[in-house]
């Protein structure tokens, strides 16, 4: 039993040191760091580079890594980055942390190589001294883990209770607006919380590296994990999240103990542990508070008045609002109709091998526009749209092969099944705020990644699912085009949804919900809807995806590998249907074009320029899509003006302000009236 | 101090026009350990303007969350049109015919100034749209019988016809909060409950949304009413038909604006033995000497 704690402790105490992280920068800049796995995993690489590639002494690779490298990292990112985003909207915040989530890791391997790494060593000597302690062997590495522990709990308290600069930070997260009038600066404070995070990350990122390996897709699972700790911290309390995440080490640990080593549901279980927390405490809280939201308790009122508007999530900038609105007919629908001419006659000009690969991203296109619609329309951040288009794509293959169903309907029918799942995730994440939906997604797309789609049948010892293709579209050119047939009627749906008293009413419920409710909008309703539509997009996304590979693999459905999807998409634009199909082929083309024309070197870039693109979203919210349409609007309007847009409505718009601001309600406005 | 307002059990009785459009007997609310309302009785008659006054605190805007049904209280019921609709939620209330402003305002940034109306209008007229709309390309078209005049009329009244098609995002403070006003009005509510409608307005703009409020109502074919609260007292008075005057959580005193203006504990409450206030050019931002009760300062 002592032998499982002790080494409960190891784990529990990485989770520590890593939620304490999560937990100083959340509270210190309201950014919860979905990177922090990624920047764990770039210190560790680094690390590993030092010592092990340059063959640096552990102590000289250990200093540089993590007490210069890793401080520097963050001030960097703070300067670059972070201080951007102080008065971003929630959702802008997280989206930039998942877009260098996604560049960092890709960034080590260009930089520091991508030899395949076996094992990762730690900061003990080689061979590892083991001690025993109560009669329990302890390795040094497990040692200098329960060390850092007690280093960081015993300095963090001291220095948060005691010092001057303490004092000064627990006065910026009660309240920045106040700190900032009171003659401290926040910035220099700021820079400090960000060395002191990226530090611990690459603290983080050391010490696990021996245990989990130097693989990114790891440390994000362990971060992830670490997230449980966090929200029972309900984000901000540094005690709460460090025991928490050592209880959960050693519970982890416990759970190996008391089941039956041999069966394959003692490992999924024990992968499910941090997600079972997080399900358990957000149920908690919602029967006991009725709602978590990130903003209960925050700052004071001034803190409240500069905070953005209505949680604005991924808005559209005013002005590129109005001048939206001022588009003529022709100025709307010109470019997604070339678009659209332009994928029709791509399947015809380009070779056989590029067909296959047209209908794939036609199919990542349809699987996009679950995004438009729940992120871009609804405002509601999911990062499980590929275990949507996971579970309809295996739905596809059961009703087809098992029910013997046409593969067109078997593909509708997985639809349905992820819709299903859809309705109910956007049910219960109703009451929850921006990040905790985002958290939950997340959590729910590793959970069926873990328990399902690993199931043998699933699996089939990595060869997958087959799947046929309709009798009368074998030939790729011909799937092509239902893949763009579908992709077209599903645009046709959003845009038309988003236009409608549908759309109207979601759109009321994404900014009010006081002002939705008291309007008689259901916001439960709305949001269920969305979600469970949005779902069943991704969810024949998912199905016409596997068909047209012929086969279901579900690891390519890895939660990770979504949150790649989502980057790219946000790049291209997250508001416009025709962002998702110039996404879809972006997404397929790129890498295949390095592939056959460029070193595969180059390959390695494209998650940097996603993940860069997903960053750069806090700038350009509509994407590089519209942002350069924009410009080739203006350089068109130059030349022949008044073709596209009516230049006369944002004229009437100001005009209109200033007279209604002028009369007000004019005198004799009792007159006036019918 | 009895007045037709505060006859026996509010709404349960039927007046002369019929049982009451909104009223609220024994409505205490607690945060915690405070209690924001204690006991606090409304009753708002069809057809009238009832203001609600008090300094900081008072629990104005919470009474006003009770009456909505955003807030539920601890005890008390109330009732509109003489059902009793405490443990309806908002959104059916709404539906039911009570609309709302609020201090801050609520509005969907995404959406055109008409379209906040249309959408106000459908919810109320057509619920069922909302869902089937989406699969419907030609409803884009479609209006509900009634709605282009609903809310082309309001437009013209409240002056926003030229703003109409302008997205909520790209306007001032000042016109959204007439917005607010419309979308609360195109729903045809039977009640409509104000927060503040004034703060923000200058004095032309804030006298004639006044004048606009009088006129709906007596206008209105259907009796609607007003509960109007907000810090201008010297507006109030003289909008309302009969004014209700909290002080810490609890009503103080309620009758006619003449009654409530002479009446003491009002004046007790408003910083001593001072004649309200008499509304100066300055609007209800600097208060005018004297006006000790503007003096009570802003926020509810």
């Amino acid at each position: 039993m002592l032998q499982f704690v002790i080494a409960g402790l190891v784990l529990g105490g990485i989770y520590a040191i890593a939620s304490a992280g999560l937990v100083i920068t959340y509270t210190s800049s309201g950014i919860l760091n979905f990177a922090f796995g990624a920047m764990a995993f770039f210190i560790a690489r680094f690390y590993y580079y030092l010592h092990t590639q340059q063959s640096w002494s552990i102590p000289a690779a250990g200093a540089v890594a993590i007490l210069v490298a890793s401080p520097a990292l963050g001030i960097l990112l703070y300067a670059v980055l972070f201080r951007f985003l102080r008065l971003s909207s929630p959702l802008t915040k997280v989206v930039a942390t998942i877009g260098l989530s996604v560049a960092l890791p890709s960034l080590a391997t260009i930089i520091f190589g991508n030899q395949a790494i076996q094992s990762a060593p730690g900061l003990a000597p080689e061979p590892v001294r083991v001690f025993r302690f109560l009669g329990v062997p302890v390795t040094l590495d497990q040692v200098i883990v329960y060390i850092s522990v007690v280093v960081i709990v015993v300095a963090g308290a001291l220095v948060l209770k005691y010092s001057d600069v303490g004092l000064k930070v627990r006065a910026m997260v009660d309240s920045t607006a106040m700190t900032d009038l009171s003659g401290t600066n926040p910035t220099t404070i700021s820079i400090g919380v960000w060395a002191v995070s990226t530090f611990l990350a690459g603290l983080t990122g050391v010490l696990a590296a021996p245990i989990i390996g130097l693989d990114a897709t790891n440390f994000t699972l362990l971060i992830a994990a670490s997230f449980a700790a966090v929200i029972a911290a309900k984000l901000r309390s540094l005690p709460i999240a460090v025991v928490v995440g050592l209880l959960m080490g050693v519970a982890t640990s416990l759970i190996q103990r008391y089941l039956p080593p041999a069966s394959a549901w003692t490992g999924e279980i024990i992968d499910a542990v941090p997600f079972i927390v997080i399900a358990i405490v957000l149920l908690y809280s919602l029967v006991r508070g009725g709602r978590v939201g990130e903003t209960e308790g925050w700052g004071g009122a001034l803190d409240r008045a500069i905070a953005p508007q209505g949680e604005s999530k991924l808005a559209a900038s005013t002005s590129s609002v109005v001048e939206t609105a001022s588009l003529n007919f022709f100025g709307r629908y010109a470019g997604p109709v070339v678009l659209v001419a332009a994928a029709v006659a791509l399947p015809l000009v380009v070779g056989s091998y590029w067909v296959g690969l047209t209908s794939q991203a036609f199919a990542f296109a349809v699987i996009f526009l679950s995004w438009t619609l729940v992120t871009g329309e609804g405002g509601m951040l999911w990062l499980c749209q590929i275990t949507f288009a996971g579970v309809g794509a295996l739905s596809t293959a059961e009703f087809a092969n098992h029910q013997g169903w046409p593969v067109l309907a078997a593909i509708v029918a997985g639809g349905v099944v992820a819709m299903a799942l859809g309705a109910l995730i956007g049910f219960l994440s109703i009451r929850l705020g921006d990040l905790y939906v985002a958290l939950v997604t997340l959590t729910f797309g590793l959970l069926v990644e873990n328990l399902i789609f690993t199931l043998p049948t699933f699996v089939n010892q990595g060869l997958g699912v087959t799947l046929d293709r309709p009798g009368f579209a074998t030939s790729d050119t011909t799937y092509a085009y239902v893949c763009l047939a579908v992709f077209v009627v599903v645009s046709l749906f959003v845009v038309n949804l988003r236009r409608s008293t549908t759309g109207l009413a979601l759109n009321a419920a994404r900014w009010s919900e006081a002002g939705a409710r008291t309007s008689g909008i259901s916001v439960v309703q709305m949001k269920v809807l969305a979600g469970a539509t949005a779902a069943f997009i991704a969810g024949i996304g998912g199905g016409l995806l596997a068909v047209s590979q012929s086969t279901v693999v579900p690891g390519e459905f890895a939660t990770f590998a979504g949150i790649v999807w989502f980057a790219s998409l946000v790049t291209i634009g997250i508001r416009s249907t025709a962002a998702a199909l110039v996404a879809g082929l972006a997404f397929v083309m790129l890498p295949a074009l390095c592939q056959a024309y460029l070193t595969p070197q180059w390959a390695n870039w494209l998650p940097v320029v996603f993940g860069m693109g997903a960053i750069s979203a806090a700038k350009f919210p509509d994407g590089i899509l519209a942002e350069n349409s924009r410009r080739l609007r203006r350089l068109f309007e130059r030349v022949a003006p008044d073709t596209l847009a009516d230049d006369r409505f944002v004229e009437e718009v100001r005009a209109g302000v200033a007279e209604t601001e002028a009369v007000g309600v004019a005198p004799g406005v009792a007159g006036n009236a019918p | 101090m009895t007045t037709a307002t505060d006859a026996g059990a509010p709404g349960a009785d039927a007046g002369p026009n019929g049982p009451a459009a909104l009223a609220a007997q024994g409505i205490v609310v607690r945060f915690g350990g405070l209690t924001a309302l204690s006991d606090v009785s409304l009753d708002v008659p069809r057809g009238s303007i009832v203001g609600l006054v008090g300094p900081n605190g008072a629990g104005k805007s919470t009474l006003l969350g009770v009456l909505s049904g955003l807030l539920s209280p601890n005890e008390g019921t109330v009732r509109l049109l003489g059902d009793d609709v405490t443990g309806v939620s908002a959104r059916h209330r709404a539906i039911r015919g009570v609309a709302r402003t609020f201090q801050q305002p609520e509005l969907f940034m995404g959406l055109s100034v008409r379209e906040h109306l249309v959408l106000a209008y459908r919810a109320r007229v057509a619920p069922r749209r909302m869902w089937l709309d989406m699969l419907n390309p030609a409803a884009l078209f479609r209006t509900a019988p009634g709605e282009t005049d609903t809310v082309d009329g309001l437009l013209e009244r409240l002056h926003l016809t030229h703003v109409a098609k302008a997205p909520v995002a790209a306007l001032p403070l000042g016109v959204i909060r007439l917005v607010e006003v419309a979308r609360a009005l195109a729903s045809e509510p039977k009640v409509l409950l104000l927060d503040e409608p004034l703060s923000g307005l200058d004095i032309h703009g804030s006298e004639n949304l006044v004048s606009v409020f009088r006129e709906i109502v007596d206008r209105s074919d259907d009796g609607l009413a007003l509960v109007i609260v907000e810090h201008d007292v010297a507006a109030v008075l003289a909008l309302s038909d009969s004014v209700v005057v909290l002080d810490f959580g609890e009503r103080i005193a309620v009758g006619t604006p003449e009654e409530v203006r002479s009446d003491s504990a009002v004046r007790a409450a408003y910083l001593g033995d001072v004649e309200p206030p008499t509304r100066t050019a300055a609007g209800q931002e600097g208060p005018a000497p004297g006006s000790a009760v503007d003096g009570q300062g802003a926020g509810a």
